[in-house]
């Protein structure tokens, strides 16, 4: 399809470690409208970070095994070289990074951080470059921007580097903005803020967006689509309003019980998912939520299940045993 | 920053002035009396004593540390007993030469040690990072007085390259090419060391920087290999070079010693050794003590670069 920027297929990473064979992504697909925003979910280690970096073609090239394809804008990023790749980073697709203490480089003025981009990748003269800057900085709400233009990033707050490394990554209008986990060093209060941000530039500028997270109350509201993501796969997929309120996966369900509601009575203890995510490097034939499911049979330790369509058009779960549609109609407590 | 750097000033103003009554001390440490050496044994006690109130030496000793401490801030290190010229202008015609041959030895070790550090972080435990690192490694375990042995041994004697062998030095004003030519072998001999310390070290922290999130970062913004390494690895995996070379630098000052007497280098080093050998303790104070405050300087201004390299450190 024409008006799809991003589409991934069956897309596999495997890391080689010294402990074997690790598939931090298991066959993966998906795709990503122009201008749509799509949330990736799931626990530490479910593989999102990997696919993100993956998908952007940022992975190290050694000890690392990528299959499948990834198609972005029309062209593949599996197999392309990074001499290939630096042509497409930051025009095409460009991350912001999960911890603004250490993604800026801490001896390197701001400034000359956003505007290097500038000046490498579009040509623009040391002047032009630095104007721009200053009216990037400005437009991710960076307070007096001409005067931190010269500031280090030690001089700033987690929320105004993380509007730091935002401004970068938009720097050269990107097609695909990867926002891997943006808000998780940050306040709460700034949180909210930053994702704000992030919504309204994507307005503005027209971007397609993938923001990862574990948090599916930061995806709730600014997402069309919802991807949960365990063990490197994808268990569940569809509109973010079927994900929430018509899951079929029982690890989808865990995950929203575990998030804390206002709705909730004072001192309601948390649902926490039993059991820890598995290892990567052992995983069985199995689905592999198996071991932590409640519903979990016989076949579901044998047989993986494939993603099966659900009624509503786009949804996609991946159960044995799918908790009943009908139930759902309302999200659990 | 200024703070930092006033802070440091004044931590070294007493740390200058520990050194000065350090080596003011170390010549009444010393055995034998001064009138004995001047005068020989069989000088009478009135000459003896003549002679002290000439020296000064019938003063109380923390009078006789003020009017040496003057004499010093005027330039005036004293007179040597045994070649009768003064220990200042000695100082000051062997000093040029060690600077010389460190600006050469150091201008070699860091224009090997960087660009073969960078391409030995870029894939560490590749095939070059294997070669580069055991080689370094066997360097180190070589003195600099079997280098500069071997050197002469092959460069001098079997290719017959002139100027290059012991006792060949002219001074820099008299015949420029002269004199980089009788360098050549101890500054690279100087340089081997540097080399190994810088390489080692900056490699170690290359390998670190470049596992940063803010290089990936940096690769993500499509910058290449190269500006990569300059401008976002290099900077801050300077600071433990810098330090090493403050503390290597100020060593060489008087550490060149070795190289310079094997090959009759008319520096400090050489100045020092023969001063020693000659009992001229006045000659032996004065270099002590300028390379002592030579040593302080020099860390004093690595101080500095670093501070400027890295901008976290004057705040943190």
């Amino acid at each position: 399809m024409s008006t799809q920027l991003l589409v991934v297929d069956d897309l596999h990473t495997t890391f080689r470690t010294a402990a074997g064979l690790v598939a931090a992504v298991g066959g993966v697909s998906f795709d990503l409208a122009t201008n749509e925003t799509v949330g990736i979910v799931g626990e530490s280690g479910s593989g999102k970070t990997v696919l993100a970096r993956t998908i952007m073609g940022l992975q190290p090239r050694s000890n690392v095994e990528v299959r499948g394809s990834v198609l972005l804008d029309g062209h593949q990023v599996v197999g392309a070289s990074e001499r290939e790749m630096r042509e497409r980073w930051a025009t095409d697709v460009s991350m912001v990074f999960q911890d603004p203490m250490t993604s800026l480089n801490p001896v390197m003025r701001i400034g000359r951080q956003i505007d290097e981009t500038l000046r490498v990748r579009l040509g623009m003269d040391k002047r032009a470059a630095r104007a721009r800057a200053i009216e990037l900085l400005a437009m991710v709400g960076m307070p007096s921007a001409e005067h931190r233009y010269r500031a280090y990033p030690t001089q700033l707050s987690g929320g105004m580097r993380q509007r730091v490394v935002i401004a970068t990554a938009l720097a050269c209008s990107p097609k695909l903005l990867i926002a891997d986990e943006p808000t998780t060093g940050l306040d709460v209060t700034i949180q909210a803020q930053i994702l704000n941000l992030l919504d309204d530039l994507k307005e503005q500028l027209h971007m397609s967006v993938i923001l990862i997270t574990h948090d599916l109350g930061v995806v709730a509201t600014r997402t069309s689509r919802i991807i949960v993501m365990y063990a490197g796969r994808i268990v569940e997929m569809g509109a973010t309003r079927d994900v929430f309120f018509r899951h079929r996966m029982p690890y989808t369900r865990a995950l929203l019980e575990s998030s804390p509601k206002v709705s909730n009575p004072s001192h309601t203890r948390l649902r926490v998912i039993p059991g820890r995510p598995p290892n990567l490097s052992t995983l069985t034939s199995g689905c592999a939520f198996a071991p932590r499911c409640s519903s979990a049979s016989e076949r579901c330790h044998q047989e993986r299940p494939s993603l099966e369509p659900a009624e509503e058009p786009g949804h996609v779960f991946a159960c044995w045993h799918p908790l009943a549609a009908t139930e759902l109609h309302e999200a659990p407590r | 920053m200024l703070r930092y750097v006033l802070r440091r000033l004044t931590l070294l103003i007493g740390i200058v002035w520990v050194i000065s009554v350090g080596s003011f001390y170390l010549i009444h440490l010393l055995p034998g009396d001064p009138a004995t050496v001047i005068l020989g044994t069989g000088a009478s006690p009135a000459n003896r004593a003549i002679l002290y109130r000439q020296l000064g030496l019938n003063k109380p000793i923390i009078e006789q540390y003020f009017v040496w401490m003057g004499n010093i801030l005027h330039g005036n290190l004293g007179t040597s007993f045994i070649s009768e010229t003064s220990v200042a202008s000695t100082i000051r015609t062997a000093l040029p030469i060690d600077v010389e041959l460190i600006v050469l030895s150091q201008i070699l070790a860091f224009a090997a040690a960087i660009p073969l550090a960078m391409r030995s972080a870029r894939k560490p435990n590749g095939v070059l990072d294997r070669i580069l690192s055991a080689g370094s490694f066997t360097l180190l375990s070589i003195p600099s007085f079997i280098i500069i042995v071997l050197l002469v041994l092959v460069v001098s004697i079997k290719l017959g390259i002139a100027n290059t062998g012991p006792s060949s030095y002219v001074s820099l004003g008299s015949d420029w090419v002269v004199n980089l030519e009788s360098l050549a072998l101890p500054a690279f001999t100087l340089a081997v060391g540097s080399f190994v310390i810088y390489f080692r070290v900056l490699r170690s922290d290359l390998i670190a920087t470049l596992q940063e999130e803010f290089i990936t970062m940096a690769r993500s913004k499509g910058l290449r290999q190269r500006r990569i390494m300059w401008r976002h690895a290099f900077r801050p995996s300077s600071v433990a070079l810098l330090g090493a070379a403050g503390v290597n630098i100020g060593g060489l000052l008087a550490g060149g010693f070795v190289v310079e007497y094997l090959l009759g280098i008319p520096g400090l080093g050489y100045t020092l050794i023969t001063g020693i050998a000659s009992s001229d303790y006045l000659l032996v104070q004065g270099i002590v003590l300028v390379v002592s405050v030579g040593v302080v300087l020099i860390n004093f201004v690595f101080d500095f670069i670093i501070s400027v390299v890295d901008p976290r450190i004057t705040r943190e």
